[in-house]
């Protein structure tokens, strides 16, 4: 469903990702996995044709990524790290405009966003009677994952989905990414929130200044190094566990 | 909490089209702007069909001022039309098509969407077109009609000044739109924020200053340059191509005037052409530098950052600002004013006309010598004008997009604003109202002003740090602490009114004292009740406290 080879993004004489290659069948959860600037954030929006790879190729639903940009963007949904929305629009004048763009008329659209908002435990009345500045950061965050899923896209990208999300919302999250997988949607989930992608995720992929670390299913690695945990995976693998030791020193200067 | 379903048909039964939403949404977001103080939306949004019957009404009502053009030849007529049709669109299109054509949010919204950058920018173009050839109908309503009644008018005009009004507005758009695919395609995607930020200010600021002095220019130099189709320096006027079209097809028919108006029509096809055509190629490659400018790692910068915070620390400033917190407030406006395109365009553009109107009555006036005649006459009242500039200085340095992260302000363990008031005030003094008053000056010299009436600017300049407290008596010049679109314009805009009328009183008063001999008399006077309103002033902006967000 995904395949990308040898993608690489290089801001000038910076490498953010370096020749990166994986391929995800229909129906995986993966979880992408690195530390602050590993090049998570960069790899998704070149997946997702916001930002154009310096080199390498990726396939989406067997279109190319460079040749057919637009037939991409019709087959995923993303829901991006920053959750910005046009914050002068009403919760629903955004997603019938998002649905528009997909060619999904008004009525068409509403219903499905009634799905959406009932499924998000969200008044319609707030939808149509404030404009999305005045939502809380979990409010923009819902209608943000429904504009990314309100098109029925065969493949999801999420950075970081469960920012700002209360509890019952981020249970009832995970529950439907798993529910989309089954369906036969891929979801690429990259989170810090390493327990819940070794919970939902079928397979992660590590990576750690734009190079693959690691990629297998979670028990598999976690296994095979020995680690206990995900977390301890990940700590190891890109450096993490001197972390533990500097956070020891740092705190000994409040002591002063 | 039940999943909804995923496989569910979406099949189109009436598609709309892409390009039809993105026009919606870009028309919407043009009226409304782009972020709003959401805490303060408590009710149903306002239609934009209602905030832009309040813009066309407000520039229809401005275009009243042709109505003093009555019986004037269709020449005079039109170029006054034109020019203040250029000023009022050029301004309106300058400052809001780099926020329109390059945002660096709507890539995370729109970027991964089924739309080509060709369709954006279509979009964008058509909301661009749409809105300056309304506003550009709306001015030029009761022009139509009075063109009419010119002395070589007819029915006629009418029609042919629609035309050349539509033209101009393409003009104007397609200008704006032209200096920014150039911006881009001359300067890498490193350097494009700022070349684009300075590009944009230097159009606005040129817009605003060009439209207030041509005028005058033209009403001064006129009469000897012969304000006809046919002289030279004509040529170099946009709005004159225009009036050309109009004297050509409803007044004269003069053999200038159809030169010109080929010129129009022809400057106006390249720049269509050049904007929209030939570099709109372009504008793909210039969203993607936009996107990547998040990702990108920029060299050390060079700025007066590391300079300023040496002059922080010496005196006099260190005098002046004599806490942390001040110092942290000061720091932080001179990085506003100097780095964030936004701030940028707000506040330079926003000062232009303060700094533009003082000097406006010297190109009308003449000197006919003595101190309370010609030129000099106007010196007081001039620099008594320029002392509302820190006023709407702070003003506009208090607004900006990211007014969020000002929240941190009331986190920290300060008793009120007053600190960050003065920071700010100190900041506005130095890097705004001083470069200011030291250009004014040097104007003042150049068009003749004598040494000693260069005294008659001292009861506006010692009033100005007591004008520069008035915003701090409320806490409203905390920086980049409130929205753009959430101030209390009409309060700000009284007392800035409030401001004027005792600024010009006071010139009123301090050119009867240099007349009469009292005038030393007057500035010891002034000085005193100006310190002494000063120190209750300080007091009362010292004590004052958060007020509760709402």
């Amino acid at each position: 469903m995904i395949s990308a080879h040898n993608l690489t993004k290089r801001f000038g004489y910076q490498t953010a990702v370096d020749a990166l290659s994986f391929v995800v069948p229909a129906g995986q959860i993966v979880g992408f996995l690195g530390p602050n600037g590993a090049g998570k954030s960069t790899t998704l929006k070149m997946l997702t044709g916001i930002v154009e790879p310096t080199d390498g190729t990726a396939t989406i639903c067997g279109f190319d990524l460079r040749r057919d940009t637009l037939e991409v963007k019709r087959h995923i949904g993303f829901v991006p790290e920053s959750g910005a929305v046009f914050e002068s629009l009403t919760g629903l004048e955004y997603l019938v405009m998002i649905a528009a763009l997909y060619g999904i008329p008004e009525d068409a659209a509403v219903a499905r966003i009634r799905q959406f908002i009932a499924f998000f435990d969200l008044s319609f009345e707030t939808l149509t009677d404030k404009l999305l500045g005045a939502y809380s950061k979990g409010m923009k965050h819902k209608v943000v994952i429904t504009a990314a899923l309100l098109h029925n896209p065969p493949v999801v990208f999420f950075d970081e989905p469960l920012d700002g999300l209360d509890a019952n919302a981020a249970v009832g999250f995970k529950a439907l990414i798993q529910t989309l997988a089954r369906e036969g949607k891929t979801i690429v989930y990259s989170s810090h929130i390493l327990d819940v992608v070794e919970r939902v995720c079928d397979r992660v992929i590590i990576i750690d200044k734009g190079r693959l670390l690691a990629d297998g299913r979670p028990d598999e690695l976690i296994a095979a190094r020995n680690a206990g945990t995900l977390e301890r995976l990940f700590t190891d693998l890109t450096g993490g566990a001197e972390l533990e030791r500097r956070a020891k020193d740092f705190a000994m200067t409040f002591r002063s | 909490m039940s999943a909804p379903s995923p496989s569910s048909p979406l099949l189109p039964s009436r598609a709309p089209t892409p390009e039809r939403a993105l026009g919606k949404l870009f028309l919407t977001l043009f009226l409304r702007g782009r972020a709003v103080r959401g805490l303060k939306k408590a009710g149903v949004p306002k239609s934009v069909g209602w905030k832009l019957k309040l813009i066309l009404g407000f520039y229809a009502f401005a275009g009243c001022m042709a109505l003093t053009s009555l019986s004037q030849p269709v020449f005079t007529l039109a170029i006054y039309l034109h020019a203040m049709t250029l000023l009022f669109l050029g301004t309106y299109i300058a400052s809001s098509a780099g926020e329109m054509l390059f945002n660096k949010e709507e890539a995370d919204i729109l970027g991964h969407r089924p739309v080509t950058s060709k369709a954006l920018l279509r979009a964008k173009i058509q909301v661009l077109l749409r809105m300056s050839l309304w506003m550009a109908g709306a001015f030029n309503l009761v022009g139509f009609f009075v063109g009419v009644a010119a002395s070589d008018g007819g029915w006629f005009f009418p029609v042919s000044h629609a035309f050349s009004t539509v033209l101009q507005a393409l003009f104007c758009t397609g200008s704006v739109v032209l200096v920014y695919q150039l911006c881009l395609r001359w300067f890498g995607r490193e350097r494009l924020d700022t070349v684009m930020t300075a590009a944009q200010v230097l159009m606005t600021v040129g817009f605003v200053v060009g439209s207030q002095v041509a005028p005058q220019l033209i009403a001064r130099f006129g009469r000897q340059m012969h304000v006809q189709p046919d002289a030279w320096w004509m040529w170099l006027l946009p709005p004159a191509w225009f009036a050309g079209l109009d004297d050509a097809l409803a007044g004269s028919h003069g053999k200038g005037s159809w030169a010109m108006a080929v010129a129009g029509v022809l400057l106006t096809v390249l720049v269509l052409w050049l904007a929209f055509g030939k570099l709109a190629q372009t504008y793909g490659a210039g969203l993607q530098a936009v996107n990547e400018a998040t990702g990108s790692t920029p060299g050390p910068r060079k700025s007066g950052r590391g300079l300023l915070s040496q002059l922080v620390h010496a005196p006099p400033l260190r005098w002046w600002l004599r806490d942390s917190v001040s110092r942290a407030s000061f720091l932080l406006a001179t990085a506003y004013l100097m780095r964030d395109r936004d701030t940028k365009l707000r506040v330079f553009p926003g000062l232009a006309p303060m700094l533009v109107m003082p000097l406006i009555p010297f190109f009308s006036a003449s000197d006919n010598g003595g101190a309370f005649s010609g030129l000099s006459i106007l010196v007081p009242f001039s620099s008594c004008y320029l002392g509302i500039l820190p006023l709407v200085a702070l003003g506009l340095l208090e607004t900006s997009q990211q007014w969020r992260a000002a929240e941190i302000f009331r986190a920290a363990p300060t008793p009120g604003p007053a600190s960050l008031c003065h920071g700010a005030r100190v900041a506005v003094m130095c890097l705004l109202v001083l470069p200011a008053l030291l250009l004014y000056g040097v104007i003042l010299w150049l068009v003749g002003i004598g040494a000693k009436q260069f005294a008659l600017m001292l009861p506006g300049l010692i009033l100005l740090p007591v004008y520069a407290l008035i915003p701090c008596l409320r806490g409203h010049a905390v920086p980049i602490s409130q929205p753009p679109e959430g101030v209390n314009a009409a309060g700000r805009g009284l007392r800035q009114l409030v401001v004027m009328f005792v600024s010009l009183a006071l010139g009123g008063v301090s050119l009867w004292a240099f007349s009469t001999g009292w005038f030393v008399w007057f500035l010891l006077g002034e000085a005193l009740i100006a310190a002494v309103v000063y120190l209750l002033m300080s007091r009362v902006a010292a004590s004052v406290r958060w007020s509760s967000l709402e």
